[in-house]
């Protein structure tokens, strides 16, 4: 079977997903609900610092800079089409 | 002119970060005033005020917050204000260029029962990229009163003034109509049930008891909530058709308040498909690009460097010769005595050493300004943040500790630029770890003194053992203190926008008038202070009368031999001087507490006027060790100091205390008593234990000088062995997390806590 859920952190420059869920056991999880991170959201990863970390995501309009820790909360879906 | 003034009105100004929220403030009020702290926290209450011809209404300027639920203590505030507030006019900044995100805090306001007086903040950008809004039916489906403005140039602000006198308070404005934005019936129905366990209901409770309801029903605490919980998830599965369980209520609710969001701007505006222009993105991509973004920081942040530190040079200058002809202006007018002392070494020293800051700062946040709101600084942060992440930093710290190379006083006052509280104390605490140029020449000296063969080896050393104390202080304190409740990292990158000169205006004012009324003044009774510990007592018992002997032998006929007496009796008499004063006998009485780093009573009182300036250290030490010969070095060798116990001493110079005039801006910037003392002690404690360390860790790998090598490596050593035992404990404690691994099975992790 082909892999379709990743967590952001996964997520390749350039490309875009949609989230599916969050770890809400982190207290960071209610900041990124807060921002809009919410199931059914399209994603996009822009790019990566040049040092590796942080990445810049654009999400409902806008640009953030998540850590790879941040990221790794936020589980994506890729599908075949936007990949 | 006496008018009839009304009761007095506030209007609580509330909105995003970055959604022009401080513009806005600036355009209403045209004046910030700080009045004191917001309890609790020690962040800046700053209010101004909206003058009418017979209104008056001050303007409170909230922390800006995307969310009522706080991330940081600053955020708190807002929650604090939220009755407070709804009781007077609430005004929420919506940056409409980025309005579903804008909109999250509106939505949470209008669920409470508030409904804000809204700014529709950088309307130009939002029509300029082809939106469109519905402004009457926008205020009809929300039931609040909207405004669009430019804050950046007063367009709109007019309109709006005129509304927020006219209004009276937010919580009443609009009960008729159901806003679009209201939480839906179930959500208020268990809320309410929630409310009746403590004998209130929905429609009489506070704004504030009202969101604590809210927020009780989407964290799981205690089992008297759980069967509300458990209900309201069973109503919204039906209602939604799927399954949802009470630990999913929280990312429930949020999605829950973006699709009322997303209704709402479907229905009355056209948010442009594509709302970041591409020049922004080309721009972008080549400021952030993975070769050329560090170049490209690298330089600007030389510019700003070398503008701050040698521009800045000439003002400094000058400043400096108007006090220099001041101080011969009161010498030659006023005779030798207390008065002159204090006049010359005490205030004209000290006014001349706070004002002496003032072009430094003034040019660094000229640039500072300028990168905020041209919006470059967050493409800075991203850029450095994994660097300074791994000294447990935010990428934003950057700037400041850079800055300290050059003087640690600005750069504590750049650690504004950091939003969170605990990065910015933690990144205070750290600045003054980086030595700063001030400090340099002091190090020339020393070197040059103790280690005239080969000095600037031994500066490297010095600066090497700095550089891991600063790391390894820098990981250790964010290991111990940093959790993901106070350090979130969300770094939005907010459009390019051109900066004004109003804005770059009100920075630079505020940061002068800040420093010269609040550091200075610290800065200024410090250097009286160690002025009087030096200057007093005035009468010492002296051993001899120096004096009439001095005069008998200028009597004489004057020879080489009766010069040559009349010097070392005056050399005897300052050093017997010097004995007796305050500065003396206290060095003297904690003498014993700094012993064991192999100090004499000499070096231990040449600590004291180094508190002031860490150049005063060596001509103390070189007044002090006069009896034993001319030449600093020689005395010292003669008085049986070793190169180790020499090296030592440069060490703990350095590390000691920063300047009075650092303290004086952390005491203030952190505006905690607390924080200031905790450092102080800090920078003491670890001044002594790096000492001690390469004092014992050097003698016992030999008695010699050729054996520090070995002592400086075991030193390093020791510090990543220590770091590296105390991390990995650290992280066997605070346990660990699913990283989503692709072997699930067995993981007894999997899947705890994840939602939807």
């Amino acid at each position: 079977m082909v892999k379709t859920t990743y967590n952001l952190a996964e997520l390749p420059e350039g490309s875009s997903g949609t989230i599916r869920d969050i770890d809400t056991s982190s207290p960071t999880s209610q900041r990124l609900l807060d921002l809009g991170f919410v199931p059914g959201t399209p994603i996009r990863a822009i790019q990566k610092a040049p040092l590796g970390d942080p990445t810049t995501f654009q999400i409902r309009g806008y640009q953030v800079g998540l850590r790879k820790t941040e990221a790794e909360l936020i589980n994506i879906e890729i599908k075949p089409d936007e990949k | 002119m006496k008018s009839e003034k009304t009761v007095e009105r506030r209007a609580f100004l509330i909105g995003n970060p970055n959604s022009g929220k401080t513009s806005l403030f600036n355009a209403l009020t045209g004046e910030r005033k700080r009045v004191g702290n917001w309890p609790g926290v020690t962040v800046q209450r700053i209010e101004g005020v909206i003058k009418n011809v017979n209104q008056e209404l001050v303007v409170t300027d909230l922390p800006g917050t995307y969310s009522l639920t706080p991330a940081t203590p600053e955020e708190e505030i807002v929650l604090k204000c939220l009755n407070e507030a709804s009781e007077n006019i609430i005004l929420n900044v919506v940056d409409i260029a980025n309005f579903e995100r804008n909109l999250f805090l509106t939505t949470q306001l209008i669920e409470l029962g508030i409904f804000p007086v809204i700014s529709l903040n950088c309307y130009d950008s939002f029509t300029g990229a082809g939106g469109m809004i519905d402004l009457s039916k926008f205020c009809n489906l929300t039931g609040t009163n909207a405004f669009p403005t430019i804050a950046r140039t007063g367009e709109g602000v007019t309109a709006l003034i005129e509304h927020l006198l006219k209004t009276h308070n937010s919580a009443a404005a609009t009960n008729s109509c159901i806003s679009m934005l209201a939480l839906p019936e179930e959500w208020v129905q268990a809320a309410d049930q929630l409310l009746r366990k403590d004998k209130k209901n929905w429609k009489s409770a506070s704004p504030l008891e009202k969101y604590n309801a809210i927020r009780a029903l989407i964290t799981s605490s205690g089992n008297d909530t759980f069967e509300i919980r458990k209900i309201l998830a069973d109503t919204l599965s039906q209602r939604h058709g799927k399954d949802i369980k009470p630990a999913d209520l929280a990312c429930e609710l949020a999605s829950d308040r973006y699709q009322r969001i997303e209704k709402l701007i479907a229905v009355c505006a056209t948010v442009p498909a594509k709302n970041i222009p591409a020049w922004q993105e080309k721009l972008d991509r080549v400021l952030t690009n993975r070769i050329l973004g560090l170049p490209i920081f690298a330089l600007i942040m030389a510019w700003i460097f070398w503008t701050t530190f040698s521009l800045g040079e000439y003002p400094m200058g000058w400043l400096e010769s108007i006090f220099a002809w001041l101080s011969g202006y009161v010498e030659a007018t006023l005779n030798e005595g207390l008065l002159r002392s204090l006049i010359v070494e005490g205030i004209i020293a000290g006014v001349g050493g706070v004002l002496v800051f003032l072009p430094n700062i003034l040019i660094l946040f000229f640039w500072i300004a300028l990168l905020e709101d041209s919006g470059y600084m967050s493409r800075a942060a991203f850029l450095m943040d994994r660097l300074m992440n791994s000294i447990g930093l935010h990428g934003r710290a950057f700037i400041p500790m850079i800055m300290g190379l050059g003087c640690n006083v600005p750069a504590v006052m750049a650690t504004r630029i950091i939003d969170n509280r605990f990065q910015r104390l933690l990144t205070m605490f750290l600045i003054p770890l980086v030595t700063c140029a001030a400090r340099l020449p002091v190090l020339v000296i020393l070197c040059g003194t103790f280690f005239s063969d080969n000095p600037s080896l031994w500066m490297f050393n010095l600066f090497f053992v700095n550089l891991l104390v600063l790391i390894f202080l820098g990981q250790f304190t964010s290991m111990l203190f940093k959790t993901d409740g106070n350090s979130p990292f969300l770094l939005e990158m907010p459009p390019y926008r051109t900066p004004t000169a109003i804005s770059v205006y009100h920075v630079l004012y505020e940061k002068i008038e800040h420093f010269v009324e609040k550091a200075g003044t610290v800065i200024l009774a410090g250097s009286v202070l160690i002025w009087v510990l030096s200057a007093f007592p005035r009468e010492v018992p002296l051993t001899q009368n120096f004096d009439l002997l001095i005069s008998q032998l200028k009597a004489e006929p004057a020879t080489n031999e009766t010069a040559e007496k009349i010097a070392a009796l005056t050399r005897q008499k300052n050093i017997e001087l010097m004995e007796g004063r305050y500065m003396a006998r206290i060095g003297k009485f904690i003498h014993p507490v700094m012993e064991p780093l192999g100090f004499s009573w000499r070096e231990t009182v040449s600590l004291i006027p180094g508190f002031l300036a860490k150049e005063s250290t060596v001509s103390t030490l070189s007044v002090l060790y006069l009896p034993h010969g001319e030449n600093l070095g020689d005395a010292m060798k003669s008085a049986g100091m070793g190169k180790i116990s020499a090296f030592v001493y440069m060490l703990f110079t350095l590390l000691y205390i920063p300047c009075v005039a650092t303290l004086g801006v952390i005491w203030r910037e952190s505006g905690s008593n607390r924080f200031t003392l905790i450092s102080l002690l800090s920078y003491f404690a670890i001044a002594y234990a790096v000492s001690f360390l390469v004092l014992k860790s050097s003698t016992i790998v030999s008695g010699s000088a050729e054996g520090m090598l070995e002592g400086a490596i075991i030193i390093i050593a020791v510090l990543f062995a220590g770091w590296y035992i105390v991390r990995t404990l650290l992280k066997a404690i605070t346990g660990r997390k699913c990283k989503g691994c692709s072997s699930c099975d067995g993981c007894p992790i999997k899947n705890s806590n994840t939602c939807s």
